[in-house]
C-alpha cells in the first residue's frame, strides 16, 4: 500500500477534539463557543486550548461581541481551514480506496 | 485495518457535521405553551359561540398567531439564557421547513374567513370548519415532518401522527354524518392540537435530556 495518503494527513486537524471542532464548523456558517462545546461535551478549557491551536494555524477565527449584554463567542472556518479540512477528508477517502482495490 | 480507521473518522465527521445542523432547543416548554394555547383557545371558541365558518377561521387564525409568537419567544429566552444566536443556521432551516405549509394553511383560512357565505350556500357550518380542521391538521403534519430532518426524530413521527390525524377526521366527515353529531369544531381544534401538544410537552418534559436544551 501506497502510504503517502496516511503521511500527508494534516496531524492538526487529525487530533480528535480539535477534528471534531472541524467538523462542526464545517457544516456550519458559524457557531457559538457554547453551541460547540454542549455539542462535543468537552470542559471549557479544553476548547479554548483546542480553538486556540485551530486560530493560530488560521483554520478559524474567533469574534467576540455582544448579544443582550452578554458575552458572545463565535467560531467560524477560514478559507484555510475549510480548504485544509477538504483536503484531510479527500485523503481519508483515497486511503480506503486504496485498500479495497488492493 | 487502514481502513477500518479511515472509515470510523469519516463517520465521526459525518455524524458531527449532522450534529451541527439539528435543531437543539428544549422543546418541552414550547409544546406545553402551544397545547395550552391550544386548550384555553377551544374554551375561549365555544364560550363566545363562534359557529359560524367565517368566525371560526379568523378566530383561529388569530390564536395560531399568538401561539407562533409565543413559540418564538421562548425559543429566543433560551438562545439568550444560552448565549446563542436566536435566529441561528438551524433555527432558520426548522422556520424554512415549515413556512411553505403553514403559509398554505393561513392562506385556506383567509379563504373560508372571505368566502363563508358562498361556501354555506352549498354545505352546512360545520361541515366547512371541519373541512378546515382537516386541511390544517394535515398541513400542520406536513410541515412538522419537514421540520423534522433538522429537529430530533421525534417531531417526524409526530408530525405523522397529525398526518394520521387529519385523514381520520377526513374519512369521519365523508363517512359519517359528523355535523349532526353533537361534536363542537373548537373541541376538536382543542384536542387535535391543544391536546396533543399538551401530551407530547408533557412526555418531553421527563424524558428530554437537560443538554438538549443548548
Amino acid at each position: 500500500m501506497n502510504p503517502e495518503p496516511f503521511l500527508n494527513l494534516d496531524r492538526l486537524i487529525h487530533e480528535k477534539g480539535r477534528l471534531a471542532i472541524m467538523s462542526l464548523l464545517a457544516a456550519s456558517p458559524e457557531l457559538s463557543f457554547t453551541e460547540m462545546r454542549d455539542a462535543l461535551g468537552m470542559t471549557d478549557g479544553n476548547l479554548t486550548t483546542h480553538i486556540r491551536t485551530l486560530q493560530e494555524a488560521g483554520y478559524v477565527s474567533v469574534a467576540k461581541t455582544y448579544q443582550n449584554n452578554r458575552p458572545l463567542t463565535t467560531c467560524m472556518l477560514t478559507s484555510k481551514g475549510r480548504k485544509s479540512f477538504a483536503d484531510y477528508i479527500n485523503l481519508l477517502e483515497q486511503i480506503i480506496q486504496q485498500s479495497k482495490a488492493k | 485495518m487502514e481502513t477500518n480507521w479511515a472509515a470510523e473518522h469519516l463517520q465521526t465527521i459525518r455524524t458531527l457535521m449532522e450534529r451541527s445542523a439539528l435543531y437543539r432547543r428544549a422543546l418541552a416548554p414550547i409544546s406545553i405553551y402551544v397545547g395550552v394555547i391550544g386548550v384555553l383557545g377551544a374554551a375561549g371558541g365555544w364560550a363566545l359561540k363562534l359557529e359560524l365558518p367565517g368566525s371560526f377561521a379568523l378566530y383561529w387564525l388569530a390564536v395560531s398567531i399568538v401561539a407562533v409568537i409565543g413559540a418564538l419567544l421562548l425559543v429566543r429566552r433560551q438562545a439568550i439564557r444560552h448565549g446563542e444566536n436566536f435566529w441561528s443556521l438551524p433555527t432558520r432551516r426548522v422556520a424554512q421547513a415549515m413556512l411553505p405549509a403553514l403559509l398554505v394553511g393561513l392562506g385556506f383560512g383567509l379563504m373560508v374567513a372571505k368566502w363563508a357565505p358562498e361556501f354555506q350556500e352549498r354545505y352546512d357550518p360545520k361541515t366547512i370548519s371541519v373541512g378546515l380542521i382537516v386541511l390544517w391538521t394535515l398541513l400542520y403534519g406536513l410541515a412538522l415532518h419537514a421540520a423534522g430532518f433538522f429537529m430530533p426524530r421525534g417531531i417526524r413521527l409526530f408530525g405523522w401522527g397529525f398526518v394520521l390525524a387529519g385523514l381520520v377526521l377526513f374519512a369521519a366527515m365523508a363517512w359519517t354524518n359528523l355535523s349532526a353529531s353533537g361534536i363542537s369544531a373548537h373541541a376538536l381544534m382543542g384536542v387535535i392540537f391543544g391536546g396533543s401538544h399538551l401530551a407530547y410537552g408533557i412526555y418531553l418534559y421527563f424524558t428530554e435530556q437537560p443538554k438538549n436544551e443548548t
